[in-house]
C-alpha cells in the first residue's frame, strides 16, 4: 500500500518535482489572447508547439474551418491552423531560458526570432523578437489541466 | 494489482502531463484539448492588441533624406512685440523687406521608437530624433529694413532634436488608451544647442476601442506643435483594414490622415497628407531671456511607397507638395510659450511666405509589423 501511496504521489507531483528542468514547458499552454491553445512538445531534444484548439475553429465568413490566410508562402494558406506549429526550433539554455526558437504570428503571418522564459510553473513569458530582444514584444502564457 | 495498474492509470489520466506525452498524428482527438482549464485561473486578463492587422510596419529606427525643390521666399523686417510692443498685427499685410530665391530646403532626418517596456498589459516606446532643415537660398534682395533672416537660415539652416514617449495601455480585450509626451528643442542652434528654457513640450492623449482585428478608433485631445504655433486640439484616430487585406485606412486627424493600398505582404502604398512644423528658435533675434521663434508648419499631401528589402528592413519614397502653413514669428518674453488660437490678437514678429514646392523624402528603416 505504502509503495501504491508513493507511485501516485509521483505521478501527482511529477510536473512540479522537475522545477526548471527543460521538459518542464511540455504541456498545453493558452497565450494571452486566450484565443488559442498550444501543445508544446519535445521532438528530439528541441521544443515545438503546436495549435491544438481554437475558440473560433471556423471562419466566420466561409464557415470552413480555419486555414493559415495570411502565410506570406502562396502553398501555405490552405494549410489548416489547428494543428499548425508555430513554436519551432526552441533548446533548453538553462536557467529557466528556452532559446534560439521561433514564433510564428498567424494573424499576420510574420515569424519572429523567440525566447522562452520560466516564470513559475503555471507560467511562461514569451518574447517575439526582430534582431535583438530589445525590439519585441512579450506575452504570458498560461498552463492548462483537464478539468 | 490490477487495482494498482488501474489506479496509476487515474492518476496519470488526471495529471496536467496528460496532454503532454501525445505523439503528433494526423488523426488526433482534437475534441480532447477542448476540456482544459487553466490551472491558475487568478489574475487572468486579456488586453487588446496594440495594432491591427494590415498597417503599415512600425519603425524601430529609421534614417530618411528629406528634399523641396526651388520656391520663392517673401520676408517682412522682424519687429520684437513682446520687447518693444512693436509687432505686426494679427490682421495685418506686413510690407515685404527681403526676398530669396530657396534652391534647396531639407537634409538628413533620424527617428528611432524603442520597446522600453513591451508587454500585454502596458508598451511604453522611447525614441530620440533628429531633423535637419538646411537652406540653399540665392537671389537676395533686401530693403533697408530687412532682418537678414534669409541669409542666417542659409549659413545655419534649423535644427530639431525631439524625445517622444509613447504609452500604450490597453485596458480590456477592446478598450485601450495611448498616452505621447514630446519634448523638442528646435532653432538654428550649432553644437553648443540653445537655452533649455526654449524646450517646448506637447502632449497627447487618446481612448480607443479595437473592434476587431481589423478595425480600431479612438478619439482625444493633444496640446501640439504640428503646424508651428502651440495649438489644443482634438484628435481622431481610426485604421481598418478590408477583409481581403488590400486596402485600408491609417488616420491620426488631425496630424496625418492616410489610405493605404497592400500591393502585398512586402509592398504598400500610402495617399494622404501630414502637418509637420515646430517652433524654431532664432540666435541672432533672440535678445535677453526673451526667445525669437519662427513658427514654421506645412501641410505635406503625398504618396508614399513602402517596399521591403532584405529582412526586417524597409525601404521608403515619398513624393508629394509642400504647402507653406506658416513661416511667420513671434518673439517670446522670457522665452515662455503662449497660445494664439483662432481669436488671440498676440502681434506677430515677422509675417512671412514662402512658395510652395513639390518635395521628396527616402529612407530606410529597421521595422516590425
Amino acid at each position: 500500500m505504502k509503495k501504491l501511496i508513493l507511485i501516485l504521489s509521483l505521478s501527482f507531483l511529477g510536473t512540479y518535482a522537475w522545477a526548471q528542468n527543460a521538459d518542464d514547458i511540455v504541456g498545453v499552454w493558452e497565450p494571452g489572447h486566450g484565443k488559442a491553445r498550444v501543445k508544446i512538445d519535445n521532438i528530439d531534444g528541441k521544443y515545438y508547439g503546436r495549435i491544438v484548439w481554437l475558440k473560433e475553429p471556423n471562419d466566420p465568413e466561409t464557415g470552413k474551418p480555419k486555414t493559415d490566410v495570411n502565410n506570406p508562402d502562396a502553398s501555405m494558406k490552405n494549410v489548416p491552423l489547428r494543428g499548425y506549429r508555430i513554436l519551432k526550433d526552441f533548446e533548453y539554455k538553462g536557467k529557466g531560458e528556452w532559446a534560439d526558437g521561433t514564433i510564428y504570428d498567424p494573424e499576420t503571418g510574420n515569424t519572429y526570432s523567440s525566447v522562452i522564459t520560466w516564470k513559475d510553473e503555471n507560467t511562461l513569458d514569451i518574447r517575439g523578437y526582430v534582431g535583438v530582444k530589445t525590439f519585441g514584444r512579450s506575452d504570458t502564457w498560461r498552463r492548462l489541466k483537464v478539468k | 494489482m490490477k487495482h494498482i495498474y488501474w489506479l496509476l492509470f487515474l492518476a496519470v489520466l488526471a495529471s496536467p502531463q496528460w496532454a503532454i506525452a501525445q505523439d503528433e498524428d494526423d488523426e488526433e482527438d482534437w475534441s480532447m484539448y477542448e476540456e482544459l482549464e487553466l490551472v491558475d485561473d487568478s489574475n487572468v486578463k486579456r488586453y487588446a492588441k496594440p495594432t491591427i492587422v494590415g498597417l503599415s510596419p512600425t519603425r524601430f529606427l529609421s534614417v530618411s533624406w528629406d528634399m523641396q525643390m526651388p520656391y520663392d521666399m517673401s520676408l517682412s523686417a522682424a519687429r520684437f512685440p513682446a520687447s518693444q510692443g512693436t509687432g505686426w498685427g494679427v490682421d495685418e499685410s506686413a510690407p515685404i523687406s527681403e526676398t530669396g530665391t530657396v534652391n534647396f530646403t531639407g537634409g538628413f532626418r533620424f527617428n528611432s521608437s524603442i520597446p522600453i517596456i513591451s508587454k500585454s498589459n502596458i508598451v511604453w516606446q522611447s525614441g530620440l530624433n533628429y531633423m535637419r532643415v538646411g537652406y540653399n537660398i540665392s537671389d537676395i534682395q533686401a530693403d533697408g529694413n530687412a532682418s537678414g533672416l534669409a541669409s542666417i537660415l542659409n549659413e545655419t539652416g534649423l535644427n530639431n532634436l525631439n524625445w517622444t514617449n509613447t504609452f500604450y495601455v490597453p485596458m480590456t480585450e477592446e478598450n485601450f488608451f495611448i498616452f505621447q509626451g514630446l519634448l523638442d528643442m528646435s532653432g538654428n542652434y550649432g553644437f553648443s544647442l540653445q537655452p533649455f528654457n526654449t524646450i517646448r513640450w506637447s502632449l497627447a492623449a487618446v481612448y480607443g476601442k479595437r473592434v476587431n482585428e481589423r478595425k480600431r478608433w479612438g478619439l482625444g485631445l493633444a496640446r501640439t506643435y504640428r503646424v508651428g504655433n502651440l495649438n489644443y486640439v482634438p484628435v481622431v484616430m481610426y485604421d481598418v483594414t478590408s477583409a481581403d487585406r488590400k486596402w485600408g485606412t491609417e488616420i491620426l486627424f488631425p496630424a496625418r490622415a492616410h489610405g493605404r493600398y497592400n500591393f502585398n505582404k512586402n509592398s504598400l502604398l500610402l495617399f494622404g497628407y501630414e502637418l509637420e512644423g515646430q517652433s524654431y528658435r532664432i540666435d541672432e533675434f533672440s535678445f535677453g531671456n526673451n526667445s525669437f521663434e519662427i513658427r514654421r508648419g506645412e501641410l505635406r499631401p503625398r504618396l508614399e511607397f513602402q517596399k521591403q528589402i532584405p529582412g526586417p528592413f524597409w525601404a521608403h519614397f515619398q513624393a508629394g507638395y509642400r504647402i507653406d502653413w506658416t513661416f511667420n514669428a513671434d518673439e517670446l518674453s522670457g522665452s515662455r510659450e503662449f497660445f494664439r488660437g483662432f481669436f488671440g490678437t498676440q502681434d506677430f514678429g515677422m509675417i512671412n511666405s514662402l512658395g510652395n514646392a513639390a518635395y521628396f523624402n527616402v529612407g530606410i528603416s529597421f521595422v516590425t509589423f
